[in-house]
């Protein structure tokens, strides 16, 4: 089904898709870029020329690999919530909360109510799609995600928040599509920390994305899906892109329980570790892929965003994926 | 201690933020990040660990709390800071933290975990040597007290592995089983050390036993063994009373069987579920209570007036109206700033409900 939803896009991509989570690590310019502009040592013009070459690098890069639906690396984001409140009218920078061990964040605080400051992504996607034929994923933080991610001050309780927060979300998604998108990437790697809330979630995404003509992608990892499988499939998308490698395959068990009913974004390499999979464990988990689900319901990609590994560990990881999908295509 | 309420006490519920928003409250983040740079050293590190220690105790005194913790200002996370201390593990890869967005390090058991030396018993002298040297305010003398905070056998070896069962996915009920007792075993002997240095309270975390429900007889297996060392400490002639602490999740549908639990006081997460309030204050408590009313996860501040309602409808069902108040779980979910805020504000509760009783006599 979602295949023909593809091509009434007007998207023609081979069997086994290739494609990435979202963010590539940054070059060492631009990490000391980052950091002289906190420092008020550069302007944000020149921050954001920086920011524009090393998107221009990773578009040209997975364009050389051979990835079919690319992305544009996520070189401007740092927090991938944090990104969206910093930019929406309703929240207040939060003070220092630890994420694990010396590492720490500033969680958004929800003081107001949210609005959508006008487009937030969509220049963004523009000059990535510019650089390229193939089609580029507009790349969104879900509502439930956001909620789940900030404190509220705000509203009555969660479920109130996270809708308020797919109106706003909903909006984005409109003016992407608006610019042309026709792949929108909406993450929730939220979705399965407190499963008695999956209903929420699913209709924070049914607000989300519901009637807009574009095919719709959430990326979650590293959670208890057994917990909320399959009631995440009424998630209102087309595509999941699960973290698949990083727990050995676990979920396919899952799908033998019960049928995977939508198109998965099949993570075959785990970004988690240095080590570089070989070529033929990552071609097996392809296979395995292939026990259970039909060959065109599968998308080959990392496990999860690349931007905690070395600029060539992320390229040679992204390289075993184009590879594998490769060797079933044929 | 309030004379209208003389079995109320305002509590610590264990962590607190190690960082604050200043230069001065980053000592400890500035001298980590030394440390992994080679310009520091772990004695340098361990410096500032004491004195953020200092100001955690500091700032509880300051908020009028009676009984107070170290704000584990030196846990690297609740799993790793007892299982890096025992032998016969090793400690793997990040894990999330429950609900929240914490992270811990899962340990991988290779053997049977054994307490070879103390695990929080040093923390526990400094903090009480460090709330010694801090002026005492002028109602608390004598009064003020710190509550060592331990992580249950059930959580730890839930949140663990076994090396022999890959990645935990259909692992046996007996290896989960085998797991708990062995923790339990060295639990044990940190709790009678603990009560060997002083404490007369101490408090027991597990807030994995109301998510899995399901492993219910293995908790109350893996509680066994502590409850066992605080009655063979109580023969000897000592005091000693074991706090068990739930939160993370609604506490309702097992409050029962929680309050039948061998142990003398049970600390409730009232956040998730506002019928548990209404439960206790219908049906009452056989134990004194932790009151986890104030929300340790959002940083909006509840009304003091209406804590304040809550505790006079729920202390005269609790028994000897003895209640432990303080915020849902630890401090260190919130940026430092707020978590100060939710501390100050159990006092202005127990002022409302002062007010309140004078009013009315």
């Amino acid at each position: 089904m979602s295949r023909e939803k593809l091509e009434q896009l007007g998207l023609d991509l081979p069997l086994f898709p290739t494609t990435s989570v979202g963010s590539f690590p940054k070059p060492d310019y631009l990490v000391r870029a980052r950091a002289d502009f906190n420092k008020q040592k550069i302007t944000q013009a020149q921050l954001q020329e920086l920011e524009r070459q090393a998107t221009a690098f990773w578009i040209e890069t997975q364009e050389k690999l051979g990835i079919d639906v690319l992305v544009d690396g996520e070189q401007y984001r740092g927090d991938m919530v944090a990104y969206f409140a910093e930019r929406m009218p309703g929240f207040t920078e939060g003070g220092l909360v630890r994420s694990y061990g010396n590492r720490y964040y500033h969680k958004p605080i929800i003081t107001a109510e949210v609005q959508w400051p006008g487009p937030v992504t969509v220049d963004w996607w523009k000059f990535a799609q510019g650089l390229t034929k193939k089609p580029v994923k507009g790349m969104l933080t879900g509502a439930y995600t956001i909620m789940d991610w900030s404190f509220n001050e705000h509203y009555s309780d969660r479920r109130a928040t996270a809708l308020a927060l797919a109106q706003v979300i909903r909006k984005e998604v409109d003016v992407l599509i608006a610019a042309g998108c026709k792949i929108i990437q909406i993450d929730e790697p939220a979705l399965s920390v407190r499963p008695e809330e999956l209903p929420i979630a699913i209709e924070a995404m049914e607000a989300t994305t519901a009637g807009l003509d574009a095919y719709f992608i959430t990326h979650a990892c590293y959670g208890a899906f057994e917990y909320i499988y399959p009631g995440m499939l009424d998630l209102a998308v087309d595509n999941f892109d699960l973290e698949m490698s990083n727990s050995d395959l676990h979920m396919l068990e899952l799908f033998r329980s019960h049928p995977f009913t939508k198109d998965i974004s099949f993570g075959v390499v785990d970004v988690h570790t240095h080590v570089l999979e070989d070529q033929g464990a990552v071609r097996r988990r392809v296979e395995q892929a292939l026990s259970i689900l039909p060959k065109d319901q599968i998308w080959v990609d990392p496990d999860c965003g690349l931007k905690t590994r070395t600029v060539d560990e992320a390229i040679d990881k992204l390289r075993l994926c184009v590879a594998a999908a490769k060797a079933f295509r044929n | 201690m309030s004379t209208a309420s003389p079995g109320l006490y305002l509590s610590s519920t264990g962590s607190y933020p190690r960082v604050g928003d200043t230069h001065e409250l980053q000592l400890l983040r500035r001298t980590m990040a030394a440390l992994d740079r080679g310009e520091r050293t772990t004695a340098d590190v361990l410096d500032a660990e004491n004195e953020m220690t200092r100001r955690a105790i500091a700032d509880q005194v300051k908020a009028g709390l009676d009984v107070i913790t170290d704000g584990q200002i030196r846990w690297y996370d609740p799993i790793s800071h007892f299982a890096s201390k025992l032998e016969n593990l090793r400690i793997k890869g990040l894990l999330r933290f429950f609900d929240t967005n914490f992270y811990f390090r899962q340990p991988v058991v290779t053997g049977t975990p054994v307490r070879r030396g103390p695990l929080v018993v040093t923390e526990y002298s400094f903090a009480r040597n460090a709330l010694g040297h801090l002026p005492t305010p002028q109602d608390k003398a004598g009064k003020l007290s710190i509550k060592p905070v331990i992580t249950g056998p059930y959580t730890l070896a839930k949140c663990s592995l076994s090396e022999s069962s890959g990645n935990g996915s259909g692992e046996s009920a007996a290896a989960l089983e085998a797991r708990a007792l062995a923790y339990s075993q060295a639990l044990a002997a940190e709790i009678a050390a603990l009560a060997q240095t002083g404490a007369e309270l101490i408090q027991v975390d597990e807030p994995a036993a109301i998510k899995y429900p399901e492993d219910w007889d293995i908790f109350e297996r893996a509680l066994a063994p502590l409850a066992a060392a605080r009655d063979k400490i109580i023969g000897a002639g000592r005091r000693l009373e074991l706090a068990l602490y739930f939160y993370f999740r609604d506490c309702a549908p097992l409050h029962e069987k929680i309050l039948e639990l061998p142990v003398d006081i049970i600390g409730l997460d009232f956040t998730y579920n506002p019928q548990l309030a209404d439960r206790i204050a219908a049906e009452g408590s056989p134990k004194p209570l932790g009151l986890g009313l104030v929300d340790a996860r959002n940083t909006r501040l509840e009304d003091p007036e209406v804590l304040a309602w809550q505790l006079e409808r729920l202390l005269p069902k609790i028994k000897d109206e003895r209640a432990f108040l303080g915020p849902s779980a630890g401090l260190e979910y919130l940026p430092r700033d707020r978590a100060f805020a939710k501390l100050a504000l159990l006092s202005k509760v127990r002022e409302a409900i002062k007010g309140a009783k004078g009013a009315a006599s």
